[in-house]
Protein backbone atom coordinates (compact mmCIF):
# COMPACT_ATOMS: atom_id res chain seq x y z
CA UNK A 1 0.00 0.00 0.00
CA UNK A 2 1.05 3.56 -0.12
CA UNK A 3 1.21 5.96 2.89
CA UNK A 4 0.71 9.78 3.31
CA UNK A 5 3.95 10.89 5.02
CA UNK A 6 5.88 9.79 7.89
CA UNK A 7 5.88 5.88 7.83
CA UNK A 8 2.16 5.31 8.85
CA UNK A 9 -1.01 7.24 9.09
CA UNK A 10 -4.78 7.29 8.06
CA UNK A 11 -5.42 10.99 8.07
CA UNK A 12 -3.27 14.39 7.54
CA UNK A 13 -4.23 17.43 9.08
CA UNK A 14 -6.31 19.85 7.86
CA UNK A 15 -4.46 23.06 6.67
CA UNK A 16 -4.09 25.55 9.69
CA UNK A 17 -6.44 28.93 8.95
CA UNK A 18 -5.38 32.00 7.44
CA UNK A 19 -6.37 33.73 10.72
CA UNK A 20 -3.94 31.43 12.92
CA UNK A 21 -1.05 31.76 10.93
CA UNK A 22 -1.30 35.49 10.24
CA UNK A 23 -1.72 35.52 14.11
CA UNK A 24 1.31 33.08 14.48
CA UNK A 25 3.58 35.21 12.39
CA UNK A 26 2.68 38.64 14.12
CA UNK A 27 3.03 36.64 17.84
CA UNK A 28 6.28 35.42 16.77
CA UNK A 29 8.09 39.14 15.31
CA UNK A 30 6.29 40.49 18.31
CA UNK A 31 8.06 38.21 20.67
CA UNK A 32 11.07 38.29 18.85
CA UNK A 33 11.86 41.72 19.01
CA UNK A 34 10.30 42.42 22.48
CA UNK A 35 12.74 39.77 23.56
CA UNK A 36 16.01 41.41 22.06
CA UNK A 37 15.25 44.50 22.46
CA UNK A 38 13.51 45.23 25.30
CA UNK A 39 14.46 42.93 28.13
CA UNK A 40 17.55 40.65 28.73
CA UNK A 41 20.57 42.39 28.47
CA UNK A 42 22.84 40.30 30.34
CA UNK A 43 23.26 37.07 30.42
CA UNK A 44 20.13 35.62 32.94
CA UNK A 45 20.50 31.54 32.24
CA UNK A 46 22.34 29.50 35.02
CA UNK A 47 25.57 27.98 34.03
CA UNK A 48 26.33 24.07 34.38
CA UNK A 49 27.06 24.87 38.10
CA UNK A 50 23.04 25.49 38.48
CA UNK A 51 20.35 22.97 39.41
CA UNK A 52 18.85 21.84 42.74
CA UNK A 53 20.00 17.89 43.30
CA UNK A 54 18.07 15.06 43.50
CA UNK A 55 18.00 13.12 46.72
CA UNK A 56 21.29 11.16 46.74
CA UNK A 57 18.86 7.83 47.03
CA UNK A 58 16.92 8.36 43.88
CA UNK A 59 20.34 9.61 42.25
CA UNK A 60 21.72 6.57 42.85
CA UNK A 61 19.27 4.41 41.87
CA UNK A 62 18.58 5.84 38.90
CA UNK A 63 22.80 5.74 37.94
CA UNK A 64 23.29 2.43 39.40
CA UNK A 65 23.97 0.16 36.51
CA UNK A 66 22.62 -3.03 37.62
CA UNK A 67 18.75 -0.03 37.30
CA UNK A 68 20.01 -0.03 33.69
CA UNK A 69 20.96 -2.81 32.36
CA UNK A 70 17.19 -3.92 33.81
CA UNK A 71 15.54 -1.83 31.94
CA UNK A 72 17.59 -2.43 28.39
CA UNK A 73 16.94 -5.84 29.02
CA UNK A 74 13.23 -5.12 29.12
CA UNK A 75 13.81 -2.73 26.50
CA UNK A 76 15.55 -5.67 24.28
CA UNK A 77 12.27 -7.77 25.25
CA UNK A 78 9.73 -5.85 23.59
CA UNK A 79 12.11 -5.09 20.75
CA UNK A 80 12.54 -8.39 19.57
CA UNK A 81 8.64 -8.97 19.98
CA UNK A 82 8.16 -6.01 17.91
CA UNK A 83 10.97 -7.90 15.21
CA UNK A 84 8.71 -11.19 15.41
CA UNK A 85 5.97 -9.50 14.74
CA UNK A 86 7.15 -7.74 12.10
CA UNK A 87 7.98 -10.78 10.36
CA UNK A 88 5.32 -13.53 11.88
CA UNK A 89 2.41 -10.77 11.94
CA UNK A 90 -0.36 -10.10 9.26
CA UNK A 91 1.43 -8.65 6.13
CA UNK A 92 -0.82 -6.04 5.67
CA UNK A 93 0.17 -2.58 7.52
CA UNK A 94 -3.08 -2.18 9.27
CA UNK A 95 -3.19 -5.11 11.21
CA UNK A 96 0.90 -5.20 12.15
CA UNK A 97 1.92 -4.32 15.54
CA UNK A 98 5.57 -3.62 14.28
CA UNK A 99 4.92 -0.14 11.99
CA UNK A 100 2.66 1.29 14.52
CA UNK A 101 5.16 0.81 17.26
CA UNK A 102 8.13 1.74 15.07
CA UNK A 103 6.83 4.92 13.49
CA UNK A 104 4.00 6.55 15.95
CA UNK A 105 4.55 4.86 19.35
CA UNK A 106 8.50 4.81 19.42
CA UNK A 107 9.40 7.56 17.54
CA UNK A 108 7.14 10.04 18.24
CA UNK A 109 6.79 9.23 21.86
CA UNK A 110 10.68 9.14 22.15
CA UNK A 111 9.67 13.47 22.06
CA UNK A 112 7.15 13.52 25.04
CA UNK A 113 9.60 10.62 26.67
CA UNK A 114 12.91 12.82 26.68
CA UNK A 115 10.99 15.79 27.50
CA UNK A 116 9.74 14.56 30.49
CA UNK A 117 12.09 12.51 31.66
CA UNK A 118 15.63 13.34 30.15
CA UNK A 119 17.80 11.55 28.34
CA UNK A 120 16.00 7.96 28.39
CA UNK A 121 16.81 6.36 25.65
CA UNK A 122 20.44 6.30 26.78
CA UNK A 123 19.19 5.09 30.15
CA UNK A 124 17.05 1.80 28.64
CA UNK A 125 18.95 1.62 24.67
CA UNK A 126 18.89 -1.83 24.48
CA UNK A 127 21.67 -1.85 21.87
CA UNK A 128 23.81 -0.81 24.79
CA UNK A 129 22.82 -4.27 26.43
CA UNK A 130 24.29 -6.14 23.30
CA UNK A 131 27.17 -4.34 23.09
CA UNK A 132 27.94 -5.49 26.40
CA UNK A 133 27.19 -9.32 26.34
CA UNK A 134 29.52 -9.23 23.07
CA UNK A 135 32.49 -8.00 25.05
CA UNK A 136 32.62 -11.42 26.41
CA UNK A 137 33.42 -12.20 22.96
CA UNK A 138 35.21 -9.19 21.69
CA UNK A 139 37.46 -7.86 24.88
CA UNK A 140 38.72 -4.44 23.53
CA UNK A 141 37.24 -2.34 21.20
CA UNK A 142 39.71 -1.48 18.34
CA UNK A 143 39.67 2.30 17.49
CA UNK A 144 38.19 4.01 20.61
CA UNK A 145 40.79 6.95 20.82
CA UNK A 146 39.15 7.54 17.25
CA UNK A 147 35.66 8.75 18.61
CA UNK A 148 35.55 12.10 19.87
CA UNK A 149 37.01 13.61 16.63
CA UNK A 150 33.65 11.95 14.77
CA UNK A 151 31.71 14.18 16.87
CA UNK A 152 28.18 13.60 16.23
CA UNK A 153 28.38 13.51 12.41
CA UNK A 154 27.89 9.43 12.65
CA UNK A 155 24.22 10.29 14.72
CA UNK A 156 23.38 12.72 12.04
CA UNK A 157 24.05 9.98 9.41
CA UNK A 158 22.21 7.73 11.22
CA UNK A 159 18.84 10.13 11.76
CA UNK A 160 19.30 10.87 8.06
CA UNK A 161 18.99 7.19 7.57
CA UNK A 162 15.89 6.45 9.00
CA UNK A 163 14.23 9.42 8.02
CA UNK A 164 14.73 8.72 4.39
CA UNK A 165 12.92 4.98 5.60
CA UNK A 166 10.15 7.18 7.28
CA UNK A 167 9.66 9.58 4.59
CA UNK A 168 10.68 8.42 0.85
CA UNK A 169 11.35 4.77 0.91
CA UNK A 170 8.78 3.41 -1.47
CA UNK A 171 7.51 0.37 0.86
CA UNK A 172 8.27 1.94 4.31
CA UNK A 173 4.51 1.16 6.00
CA UNK A 174 5.39 -2.87 4.94
CA UNK A 175 5.89 -4.66 8.33
CA UNK A 176 8.95 -7.13 7.13
CA UNK A 177 10.94 -3.85 5.50
CA UNK A 178 10.12 -2.56 9.53
CA UNK A 179 11.02 -5.40 10.72
CA UNK A 180 14.36 -5.79 8.61
CA UNK A 181 15.49 -2.21 9.17
CA UNK A 182 15.08 -2.73 13.17
CA UNK A 183 18.09 -5.98 12.22
CA UNK A 184 20.17 -4.00 10.03
CA UNK A 185 19.84 -0.60 12.53
CA UNK A 186 20.65 -3.21 15.30
CA UNK A 187 23.70 -5.10 13.70
CA UNK A 188 25.46 -1.62 11.99
CA UNK A 189 25.16 0.08 15.59
CA UNK A 190 26.86 -2.70 17.49
CA UNK A 191 29.19 -3.41 14.86
CA UNK A 192 30.42 -0.10 15.36
CA UNK A 193 29.98 -0.14 18.69
CA UNK A 194 32.80 -3.21 19.05
CA UNK A 195 35.19 -1.07 17.28
CA UNK A 196 34.54 2.25 18.55
CA UNK A 197 34.02 1.12 22.37
CA UNK A 198 30.35 1.89 24.18
CA UNK A 199 30.29 5.68 24.12
CA UNK A 200 29.52 5.29 20.24
CA UNK A 201 26.20 5.15 21.26
CA UNK A 202 26.12 8.73 22.41
CA UNK A 203 27.51 9.62 19.22
CA UNK A 204 26.75 7.40 16.43
CA UNK A 205 23.33 5.65 17.30
CA UNK A 206 20.91 8.47 15.91
CA UNK A 207 17.93 7.84 18.50
CA UNK A 208 20.32 8.26 21.75
CA UNK A 209 21.39 11.61 19.48
CA UNK A 210 17.94 12.55 19.51
CA UNK A 211 16.74 11.82 22.72
CA UNK A 212 19.29 13.24 24.74
CA UNK A 213 19.11 16.05 22.52
CA UNK A 214 15.39 16.64 22.99
CA UNK A 215 16.23 16.14 26.79
CA UNK A 216 18.45 19.33 26.95
CA UNK A 217 14.69 20.91 26.81
CA UNK A 218 13.74 18.73 29.99
CA UNK A 219 13.92 19.58 33.63
CA UNK A 220 16.51 17.19 34.68
CA UNK A 221 20.53 17.87 33.69
CA UNK A 222 23.58 16.78 35.11
CA UNK A 223 25.18 19.69 36.73
CA UNK A 224 29.35 19.87 36.34
CA UNK A 225 29.94 18.05 39.70
CA UNK A 226 28.76 15.59 38.14
CA UNK A 227 25.15 15.45 39.91
CA UNK A 228 21.80 14.76 38.66
CA UNK A 229 19.70 17.92 39.05
CA UNK A 230 16.42 19.75 39.13
CA UNK A 231 16.64 23.08 36.82
CA UNK A 232 15.91 25.20 34.00
CA UNK A 233 15.75 23.43 30.97
CA UNK A 234 17.01 26.81 29.03
CA UNK A 235 20.18 26.34 31.16
CA UNK A 236 20.66 23.05 30.31
CA UNK A 237 19.98 23.73 26.64
CA UNK A 238 22.45 26.51 27.00
CA UNK A 239 24.68 23.95 28.61
CA UNK A 240 24.85 21.27 25.10
CA UNK A 241 28.53 20.45 24.38
CA UNK A 242 29.70 22.57 21.74
CA UNK A 243 30.31 19.32 19.17
CA UNK A 244 31.16 19.11 15.80
CA UNK A 245 28.05 17.74 13.90
CA UNK A 246 26.07 18.97 16.45
CA UNK A 247 24.65 21.76 13.78
CA UNK A 248 24.07 19.04 11.16
CA UNK A 249 22.11 16.59 13.93
CA UNK A 250 19.53 20.10 14.26
CA UNK A 251 19.49 20.74 10.78
CA UNK A 252 18.87 17.09 9.61
CA UNK A 253 15.86 16.89 12.07
CA UNK A 254 14.79 20.49 10.97
CA UNK A 255 15.30 19.93 7.10
CA UNK A 256 13.70 16.45 7.17
CA UNK A 257 10.29 17.68 9.44
CA UNK A 258 9.97 20.23 6.59
CA UNK A 259 10.24 18.01 4.03
CA UNK A 260 7.13 15.67 5.81
CA UNK A 261 5.43 19.24 6.17
CA UNK A 262 6.31 20.21 2.50
CA UNK A 263 4.93 16.46 1.15
CA UNK A 264 1.79 17.37 2.74
CA UNK A 265 0.82 20.53 0.75
CA UNK A 266 -1.68 20.68 -2.17
CA UNK A 267 1.37 21.52 -4.24
CA UNK A 268 3.61 18.68 -4.16
CA UNK A 269 1.21 16.02 -3.97
CA UNK A 270 -0.37 17.31 -6.92
CA UNK A 271 3.44 18.31 -8.28
CA UNK A 272 6.54 16.70 -7.94
CA UNK A 273 5.42 14.24 -4.97
CA UNK A 274 2.21 13.02 -7.58
CA UNK A 275 3.84 10.02 -8.84
CA UNK A 276 5.10 8.82 -5.20
CA UNK A 277 8.35 8.11 -6.90
CA UNK A 278 11.55 7.45 -4.70
CA UNK A 279 13.80 9.79 -6.77
CA UNK A 280 11.65 12.84 -6.16
CA UNK A 281 10.75 12.09 -2.36
CA UNK A 282 14.62 11.72 -2.28
CA UNK A 283 15.46 14.79 -4.15
CA UNK A 284 12.58 17.01 -1.89
CA UNK A 285 14.12 15.59 1.03
CA UNK A 286 17.74 16.66 0.26
CA UNK A 287 16.84 20.23 -0.74
CA UNK A 288 15.02 20.72 1.84
CA UNK A 289 18.00 19.85 3.88
CA UNK A 290 20.19 21.53 2.03
CA UNK A 291 17.74 24.62 2.17
CA UNK A 292 17.79 24.95 6.04
CA UNK A 293 21.28 24.37 5.90
CA UNK A 294 21.97 27.03 4.03
CA UNK A 295 20.10 29.42 5.51
CA UNK A 296 21.30 28.12 9.22
CA UNK A 297 25.05 28.57 8.18
CA UNK A 298 24.55 31.97 6.91
CA UNK A 299 22.82 33.17 9.43
CA UNK A 300 25.59 32.22 12.01
CA UNK A 301 28.48 33.08 9.84
CA UNK A 302 26.84 36.65 9.01
CA UNK A 303 26.28 37.11 13.25
CA UNK A 304 29.43 35.95 13.73
CA UNK A 305 30.95 38.23 11.22
CA UNK A 306 28.99 41.21 12.50
CA UNK A 307 30.32 40.48 16.08
CA UNK A 308 34.08 40.30 15.28
CA UNK A 309 33.71 36.50 15.81
CA UNK A 310 35.70 33.29 15.12
CA UNK A 311 33.64 32.19 12.26
CA UNK A 312 34.34 28.71 12.09
CA UNK A 313 32.67 28.09 15.36
CA UNK A 314 29.71 29.91 15.02
CA UNK A 315 27.29 27.00 13.68
CA UNK A 316 27.91 24.62 16.48
CA UNK A 317 27.66 27.33 19.12
CA UNK A 318 24.78 28.39 18.04
CA UNK A 319 22.99 24.69 17.13
CA UNK A 320 21.27 24.23 20.57
CA UNK A 321 19.84 27.21 20.10
CA UNK A 322 17.75 25.51 17.10
CA UNK A 323 16.72 22.39 19.34
CA UNK A 324 13.31 24.65 20.24
CA UNK A 325 12.72 25.76 16.92
CA UNK A 326 13.12 22.09 15.64
CA UNK A 327 10.94 20.52 18.61
CA UNK A 328 8.31 22.53 18.05
CA UNK A 329 8.05 21.57 14.20
CA UNK A 330 8.24 18.06 15.29
CA UNK A 331 5.78 18.44 18.07
CA UNK A 332 3.21 20.45 15.14
CA UNK A 333 3.98 17.55 12.35
CA UNK A 334 3.64 14.95 14.73
CA UNK A 335 1.10 15.43 17.43
CA UNK A 336 -2.09 14.46 15.97
CA UNK A 337 -0.67 11.63 14.23
CA UNK A 338 0.39 10.21 17.88
CA UNK A 339 -2.85 10.66 19.77
CA UNK A 340 -4.82 9.55 16.78
CA UNK A 341 -3.03 6.72 14.64
CA UNK A 342 -0.74 5.89 18.05
CA UNK A 343 -4.20 4.46 19.17
CA UNK A 344 -3.54 1.65 16.74
CA UNK A 345 -0.74 0.42 18.37
CA UNK A 346 -2.54 -0.23 21.46
CA UNK A 347 -5.48 -2.23 19.46
CA UNK A 348 -2.74 -4.33 17.77
CA UNK A 349 -0.96 -5.11 21.20
CA UNK A 350 -4.00 -7.60 22.38
CA UNK A 351 -3.19 -9.67 19.28
CA UNK A 352 0.28 -8.95 17.81
CA UNK A 353 0.40 -12.00 15.42
CA UNK A 354 -3.26 -11.62 14.46
CA UNK A 355 -4.23 -15.16 15.68
CA UNK A 356 -7.73 -15.41 15.60
CA UNK A 357 -9.88 -15.09 18.69
CA UNK A 358 -6.90 -13.70 20.87
CA UNK A 359 -7.62 -10.32 22.48
CA UNK A 360 -4.66 -9.85 25.39
CA UNK A 361 -6.08 -6.56 26.65
CA UNK A 362 -9.27 -6.42 25.34
CA UNK A 363 -8.77 -3.55 22.91
CA UNK A 364 -8.50 -5.75 20.02
CA UNK A 365 -12.03 -4.56 19.00
CA UNK A 366 -11.42 -1.00 19.79
CA UNK A 367 -11.92 0.95 17.13
CA UNK A 368 -9.77 3.61 15.77
CA UNK A 369 -11.37 7.65 17.16
CA UNK A 370 -10.41 10.11 15.04
CA UNK A 371 -12.39 12.14 16.66
CA UNK A 372 -10.69 12.20 19.57
CA UNK A 373 -8.96 15.37 19.51
CA UNK A 374 -10.90 18.57 17.23
CA UNK A 375 -9.21 19.40 14.05
CA UNK A 376 -9.55 23.26 16.04
CA UNK A 377 -7.09 22.22 19.24
CA UNK A 378 -4.86 20.39 16.49
CA UNK A 379 -4.31 23.94 14.40
CA UNK A 380 -3.74 25.52 17.92
CA UNK A 381 -1.49 23.08 19.22
CA UNK A 382 0.42 23.20 15.90
CA UNK A 383 0.76 27.59 15.51
CA UNK A 384 1.16 27.16 19.61
CA UNK A 385 4.54 24.88 18.95
CA UNK A 386 5.54 26.85 16.52
CA UNK A 387 5.46 30.10 18.70
CA UNK A 388 6.86 28.80 21.62
CA UNK A 389 9.70 27.04 19.82
CA UNK A 390 10.49 29.60 17.92
CA UNK A 391 10.43 31.98 21.01
CA UNK A 392 12.96 29.93 22.88
CA UNK A 393 15.25 29.48 19.99
CA UNK A 394 15.58 33.50 19.68
CA UNK A 395 15.97 33.34 23.70
CA UNK A 396 18.68 31.41 23.64
CA UNK A 397 20.24 32.47 20.65
CA UNK A 398 20.52 35.75 22.39
CA UNK A 399 21.87 34.25 25.68
CA UNK A 400 24.17 32.69 23.54
CA UNK A 401 25.52 36.23 22.03
CA UNK A 402 25.18 37.72 25.72
CA UNK A 403 27.71 34.44 26.49
CA UNK A 404 30.16 34.96 23.71
CA UNK A 405 30.33 39.16 24.30
CA UNK A 406 28.95 40.59 26.97
CA UNK A 407 28.27 44.13 25.38
CA UNK A 408 26.96 42.08 22.34
CA UNK A 409 24.89 44.48 20.03
CA UNK A 410 21.51 42.83 19.64
CA UNK A 411 21.83 44.15 16.00
CA UNK A 412 24.89 41.58 15.51
CA UNK A 413 22.27 38.76 16.12
CA UNK A 414 19.72 39.93 12.91
CA UNK A 415 21.10 37.49 10.69
CA UNK A 416 20.78 34.48 13.07
CA UNK A 417 16.94 36.27 13.92
CA UNK A 418 16.11 36.67 10.46
CA UNK A 419 16.37 33.24 9.43
CA UNK A 420 14.88 32.10 12.83
CA UNK A 421 11.91 34.13 11.53
CA UNK A 422 11.82 32.47 8.41
CA UNK A 423 12.19 29.12 9.66
CA UNK A 424 9.00 30.12 11.36
CA UNK A 425 7.44 31.16 8.56
CA UNK A 426 8.37 28.49 6.25
CA UNK A 427 6.80 26.01 9.25
CA UNK A 428 3.69 28.36 9.71
CA UNK A 429 3.93 28.43 5.90
CA UNK A 430 3.70 24.62 5.26
CA UNK A 431 1.20 24.27 7.64
CA UNK A 432 -0.94 26.66 5.82
CA UNK A 433 -0.89 24.31 3.14
CA UNK A 434 -0.10 26.08 0.49
CA UNK B 1 22.67 49.15 22.49
CA UNK B 2 23.52 52.02 19.93
CA UNK B 3 20.26 53.79 18.96
CA UNK B 4 20.72 52.98 15.48
CA UNK B 5 20.03 49.21 16.09
CA UNK B 6 15.97 50.07 16.86
CA UNK B 7 14.98 51.25 13.23
CA UNK B 8 16.78 48.13 11.66
CA UNK B 9 13.92 45.28 13.11
CA UNK B 10 11.53 47.89 12.83
CA UNK B 11 11.76 47.69 8.84
CA UNK B 12 12.54 44.47 9.37
CA UNK B 13 9.17 43.39 10.83
CA UNK B 14 7.52 45.38 8.31
CA UNK B 15 8.98 43.11 5.87
CA UNK B 16 8.41 40.11 6.91
CA UNK B 17 4.66 40.56 7.40
CA UNK B 18 4.78 41.40 3.85
CA UNK B 19 6.05 38.45 3.54
CA UNK B 20 3.03 36.52 5.21
CA UNK B 21 0.96 38.48 3.38
CA UNK B 22 2.21 37.35 0.15
CA UNK B 23 2.10 34.28 1.20
CA UNK B 24 -1.12 34.11 2.09
CA UNK B 25 -2.45 35.81 -0.81
CA UNK B 26 -0.31 32.30 -2.67
CA UNK B 27 -2.52 30.40 -0.67
CA UNK B 28 -5.72 32.45 -0.89
CA UNK B 29 -5.09 31.38 -4.87
CA UNK B 30 -4.33 27.38 -4.44
CA UNK B 31 -5.69 24.83 -7.23
CA UNK B 32 -9.17 24.54 -6.30
CA UNK B 33 -9.80 21.20 -7.62
CA UNK B 34 -12.95 20.60 -5.40
CA UNK B 35 -15.41 22.21 -8.39
CA UNK B 36 -17.56 19.39 -8.27
CA UNK B 37 -18.85 17.56 -11.60
CA UNK B 38 -22.30 18.88 -9.37
CA UNK B 39 -24.36 17.71 -12.80
CA UNK B 40 -25.85 14.97 -11.28
CA UNK B 41 -26.13 12.33 -14.13
CA UNK B 42 -27.55 10.10 -11.94
CA UNK B 43 -31.02 11.78 -12.16
CA UNK B 44 -32.02 11.72 -8.62
CA UNK B 45 -31.54 14.98 -6.94
CA UNK B 46 -28.62 14.16 -4.40
CA UNK B 47 -27.55 16.83 -2.22
CA UNK B 48 -23.85 16.68 -1.49
CA UNK B 49 -21.05 15.79 -2.87
CA UNK B 50 -20.28 13.93 -5.83
CA UNK B 51 -17.08 12.33 -6.77
CA UNK B 52 -16.18 10.78 -10.39
CA UNK B 53 -12.78 9.24 -10.76
CA UNK B 54 -11.90 6.99 -13.73
CA UNK B 55 -8.35 5.03 -13.81
CA UNK B 56 -7.04 4.33 -17.31
CA UNK B 57 -3.67 2.43 -17.38
CA UNK B 58 -2.68 3.39 -13.80
CA UNK B 59 -3.81 7.43 -14.14
CA UNK B 60 -6.43 8.74 -12.38
CA UNK B 61 -8.58 11.46 -14.08
CA UNK B 62 -11.60 13.39 -13.53
CA UNK B 63 -12.18 14.82 -9.55
CA UNK B 64 -8.82 14.39 -8.87
CA UNK B 65 -5.95 16.30 -6.50
CA UNK B 66 -7.38 17.83 -3.16
CA UNK B 67 -11.01 17.42 -3.19
CA UNK B 68 -12.91 19.84 -0.23
CA UNK B 69 -16.09 19.07 1.40
CA UNK B 70 -17.73 20.57 4.57
CA UNK B 71 -18.08 18.14 7.53
CA UNK B 72 -21.46 16.04 7.43
CA UNK B 73 -21.51 16.48 3.71
CA UNK B 74 -23.05 12.94 1.64
CA UNK B 75 -20.55 12.16 -0.09
CA UNK B 76 -21.20 9.78 -3.54
CA UNK B 77 -17.77 8.11 -4.58
CA UNK B 78 -17.52 7.05 -7.95
CA UNK B 79 -14.89 5.03 -9.24
CA UNK B 80 -14.17 3.20 -12.36
CA UNK B 81 -10.88 1.58 -13.18
CA UNK B 82 -9.94 -0.15 -16.61
CA UNK B 83 -8.42 -3.11 -14.62
CA UNK B 84 -9.84 -5.43 -11.36
CA UNK B 85 -8.61 -3.26 -8.83
CA UNK B 86 -9.66 -2.44 -4.99
CA UNK B 87 -10.58 1.42 -4.13
CA UNK B 88 -9.72 2.86 -0.12
CA UNK B 89 -10.95 5.62 1.47
CA UNK B 90 -8.06 5.94 4.35
CA UNK B 91 -9.48 7.16 7.80
CA UNK B 92 -12.91 6.06 7.14
CA UNK B 93 -11.67 2.76 6.24
CA UNK B 94 -14.08 1.71 3.73
CA UNK B 95 -13.15 -0.33 0.73
CA UNK B 96 -14.83 -1.91 -2.36
CA UNK B 97 -14.15 -4.39 -4.74
CA UNK B 98 -13.82 -2.86 -8.50
CA UNK B 99 -14.96 -4.83 -11.76
CA UNK B 100 -13.12 -3.62 -14.98
CA UNK B 101 -15.07 -0.87 -16.98
CA UNK B 102 -17.80 -1.21 -14.37
CA UNK B 103 -18.31 2.19 -12.26
CA UNK B 104 -18.17 1.32 -8.46
CA UNK B 105 -19.82 3.67 -6.04
CA UNK B 106 -19.30 4.89 -2.23
CA UNK B 107 -21.62 6.19 -0.34
CA UNK B 108 -20.78 8.11 3.41
CA UNK B 109 -21.31 10.60 5.67
CA UNK B 110 -17.76 12.91 5.71
CA UNK B 111 -17.95 13.05 9.48
CA UNK B 112 -14.49 13.24 10.51
CA UNK B 113 -12.26 16.01 9.94
CA UNK B 114 -8.98 15.63 8.43
CA UNK B 115 -7.34 15.28 4.90
CA UNK B 116 -7.67 11.27 3.66
CA UNK B 117 -6.30 9.72 0.88
CA UNK B 118 -8.09 7.49 -1.60
CA UNK B 119 -6.29 5.00 -2.79
CA UNK B 120 -6.15 2.09 -5.33
CA UNK B 121 -4.47 -1.08 -4.05
CA UNK B 122 -3.64 -3.33 -7.22
CA UNK B 123 -2.68 -0.05 -8.95
CA UNK B 124 -0.56 1.27 -6.07
CA UNK B 125 -1.75 4.63 -6.62
CA UNK B 126 -3.61 7.35 -5.05
CA UNK B 127 -6.08 8.90 -6.74
CA UNK B 128 -7.52 11.92 -4.61
CA UNK B 129 -7.24 13.30 -1.08
CA UNK B 130 -10.27 14.04 0.61
CA UNK B 131 -10.24 17.49 2.99
CA UNK B 132 -13.01 17.31 5.27
CA UNK B 133 -12.92 20.70 7.45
Amino acid sequence: MTVLAHGVGTRTDLPIPIGLALFGAGAAILLTFSVLLLFWRTPRLGGGGSGRPLPPGAARVLDSPTFQRALQGLTLLVALFVIAAAFAGPSDTPHNLAPWVFYVTFWVGLVPASLLLGPVWRAINPLRLVHRALRLVVPKPRRAERLPALGLWPGAVALAAFLWLELVSPHRSDPVVVGAFLLGYGVVQVGCSLWFGEDWFAAGDGFEVYSSLIARLSPWGRRDDGRLVFRNPLASAIGTPEVSGLAAVVVVLLGSTAFDGLSRTVWWQSGPGADNSVLNGTLGMLAMIALVAAMYLTGTVLSGRLAGQQVAVQPRRYAATVIPIALGYTVAHYFSLFVLDGQTTWILASNPFGSPGVDLFGTYRNVLDLAAVSAGTIALVQVGAIIVGHVLGVTLAHERALLSARRARASDQLPLVIVMVLFTFGGLGLLFGF
Amino acid sequence: MSPRSSAAPRALAGLLLAVVLALAGCAGKAPSSASASSGSSSGSPVAGKRIEVTVTHGKASGDTGRIRVPVGTPVTLVVTSDTADEVHLHGYDLEKELSPGKPTTLRFDATQTGVFEVELHEANVVIAHLQVS
